[in-house]
């Protein structure tokens, strides 16, 4: 087991399987105000891999993180698109060309477009809701079996009452004694080492 | 979160922004009344359509306003606490609207031709006379115009007292008022537009039509309250209160009523155009023929296809400047809208404009907005005390 060397009186604990390599620094907050002004610290440190979380979103916490507009509002674009032509696709290309089938004597060319326009609508619809949801889980990295913060007993009340801040170890800025004396700066309780499972 | 934007010192409108500006609106007004009125006497029947184009147009933005307010309360809107004075101010316009009724009461039976046909000789009027007789008419517009009126001087009325106190009572009872009179506002606005626009055509129905008014004028009138917050803003005011946060907030809400009035405008398009029933049908041979066809096309393109293109991005919509742009233009295609409901009535051979359109519409114009710049001054520009105007100015988006 690792242990503190620092002269500094820091309350270190590690956690996860001690031999694996190390995954991130994890502190916790009792309130979402402490989570908020700290994520402003970390922004302004310029850490680029770490994240927040808490019991409930948090309004303001992007602009807080200083994290850059997501893609999703793109593949939710893009996924309408698909949506909307694949619908005008199977409407006019079997109505209008394969098969032209007179109904209650409405015209079958462009002009049909108040028939076809609700299923266009809809398809429009469809496809942008499935690919906001399943955008949003593959932005997110889901699914997946585990994730190394489990390893840390505490994390479990981030669906309680309590509010953490974790620095991964791939951050370019991250060196365990720095972001650890960083980490107590901030004012939160707990800083713990987590490691990977193996 | 800064500090500085936590207590606002109040502000109230200095004329100085106007100056002689005032009595011009004035003028023009009296003018252009004067002349309406005196051309219609000559020919009432245009001097009657044209005029309640202008009205219904500027109707519907003074409900929108009050549509808002009644959202407001209602749901406890956080962001719309800062700009709620200017929909007060914008919906106590509604004695003034009642007042601007008067000249239709002269022309009505140019207007609803029900009204001249006698008893009996109809029999699809006969079946509708419970509701299409004179008596009943003249009472329903009277309780719209009170109820309407009642409502927006009220919460305007509790609004400018919580100034002086900031008793979170005021917003108690705004609640209760709003849950009280929004089954009514509902009707109302809905009767108003059945009497006034589709009574134009006794056999014509749509049970869509009193949504398809309610969209535009939600629409509308929000735009008219995010040009009013600009000009305020460019005159200096409100600096502290409504942000560009603000402006996204109403960006988001203008593209989402721009997709709703195309929503329901198809939609009631598509039951009509499908089932193919001439009760129904009528309204759109009318004006899918002769040159309303074109107006009417670029209706579909101009209110829904343009302003939902220049809305669905997010970054612009946090420019003021161009958010005003396409507030302006939705403003005309709106106008655009209540002319091709009214004006083919009588002029079926297509599109033939008048000089009484314009004279309306700068009589009712000017008229309403000299009455809203006076009430602009009487009373502070925001909600002074409302217990949630620190949660509006700090609203994350």
């Amino acid at each position: 087991m690792e242990r503190s060397t620092t002269k500094m009186m820091i309350s270190t604990t590690t956690t996860g399987f001690s031999t694996a390599p190390i995954y991130a620094v994890g502190v916790e907050f009792d309130s979402a105000r402490d989570l908020y002004h700290a994520a402003e610290k970390v922004r302004d440190a310029g850490y680029k891999r770490w994240d927040t979380f808490s019991p409930f979103p948090i309004h303001g916490m992007d602009t807080a993180m200083g994290l850059p507009k997501s893609w999703l509002s793109a593949l939710v674009f893009i996924g309408g698109l698909t949506g909307f032509s694949t619908a005008a696709f199977m409407e006019f290309g079997a109505s209008s060309f394969l098969y032209p089938l007179i109904v209650d004597a409405k015209p079958t060319n462009l002009m049909t477009i108040p028939a076809f326009f609700p299923i266009m609508f809809e398809l429009t619809i469809l496809f942008s809701a499935l690919t906001a949801t399943f955008g949003m889980l593959a932005l997110n990295g889901l699914p997946r079996w585990n994730h190394p913060l489990f390893n840390w007993d505490r994390f479990k009340k981030v669906t309680e009452d309590k509010f953490y801040i974790a620095i991964e170890a791939t951050d370019e800025k991250f060196s365990l004694e720095e972001t650890r004396q960083f980490l107590q700066s901030l004012g939160g309780s707990h800083i713990t080492v987590i490691h990977h499972d193996e | 979160m800064n500090k500085s934007s936590s207590s606002p010192s109040p502000e109230y409108f200095d004329y100085k922004h106007v100056g002689g500006r005032f009595m011009g609106l004035v003028s023009v007004a009296i003018v252009s009344l004067v002349v309406s009125f005196l051309l219609g006497m000559h020919h009432p029947k245009q001097f009657a359509f044209s005029w309640l184009f202008a009205f219904f147009y500027f109707m519907t933005i003074v409900i929108g306003s009050l549509f808002w307010i009644l959202v407001h309360h209602g749901i406890d809107v956080e962001w719309s606490v800062g700009v709620r004075r200017q929909m007060e101010n914008v919906a106590s316009l509604f004695p003034v609207m009642a007042f601007l009724f008067v000249p239709l009461i002269f022309v009505a039976p140019r207007l609803w031709t029900w009204m001249t046909i006698p008893h009996g000789a109809d029999i699809q009027l006969m079946e509708k006379a419970a509701y299409l007789n004179l008596p009943f008419f003249w009472m329903r517009a009277a309780f719209y115009f009170l109820f309407f009126s009642t409502v927006a001087l009220w919460l305007r009325k509790l609004s400018v007292a919580q100034d002086k106190t900031g008793d979170p009572k005021y917003t108690m009872m705004a609640r209760k008022i709003t849950f009280a009179s929004l089954p009514f506002f509902a009707v109302c606005l809905t009767f108003a537009a059945v009497d006034w626009l589709m009574g134009l055509d006794f056999k014509w129905v749509s049970t869509m039509w009193g949504v398809y008014i309610f969209a535009g004028s939600a629409l509308s009138s929000l735009c008219v309250i995010l040009l009013i917050v600009t000009a305020l803003r460019s005159a200096g005011y409100l600096q502290g209160i409504v942000s560009e946060r603000h402006y996204s907030l109403m960006g988001q809400l203008m593209t989402a009523f721009t997709v709703f009035w195309a929503y329901i405008g198809f939609d009631q398009y598509m039951l009509i155009w499908y089932a193919n029933i001439p009760e129904e049908t009528i309204y759109f041979l009318r004006r899918n023929t002769e040159s309303w066809c074109t107006l009417n096309m670029i209706l579909v393109v101009g209110h829904f296809l343009i302003p939902f293109v220049l809305l669905l991005f997010r970054n612009p919509k946090r420019r003021p400047a161009y958010l005003c742009g396409v507030a302006f233009w939705i403003l005309l295609m709106h106008m655009l809208d209540i002319y091709i409901v009214v004006l083919p009535m009588i002029h079926p051979a297509g599109f033939a404009p008048s000089i009484f359109d314009v004279l309306a519409l700068l009589a009712i114009g000017c008229t309403l907005a000299a009455v809203f710049l006076k009430r602009l001054g009487d009373v502070p520009l925001w909600p002074l005390r409302d217990p949630r105007l620190k949660d509006s100015i700090n609203i994350a988006v």
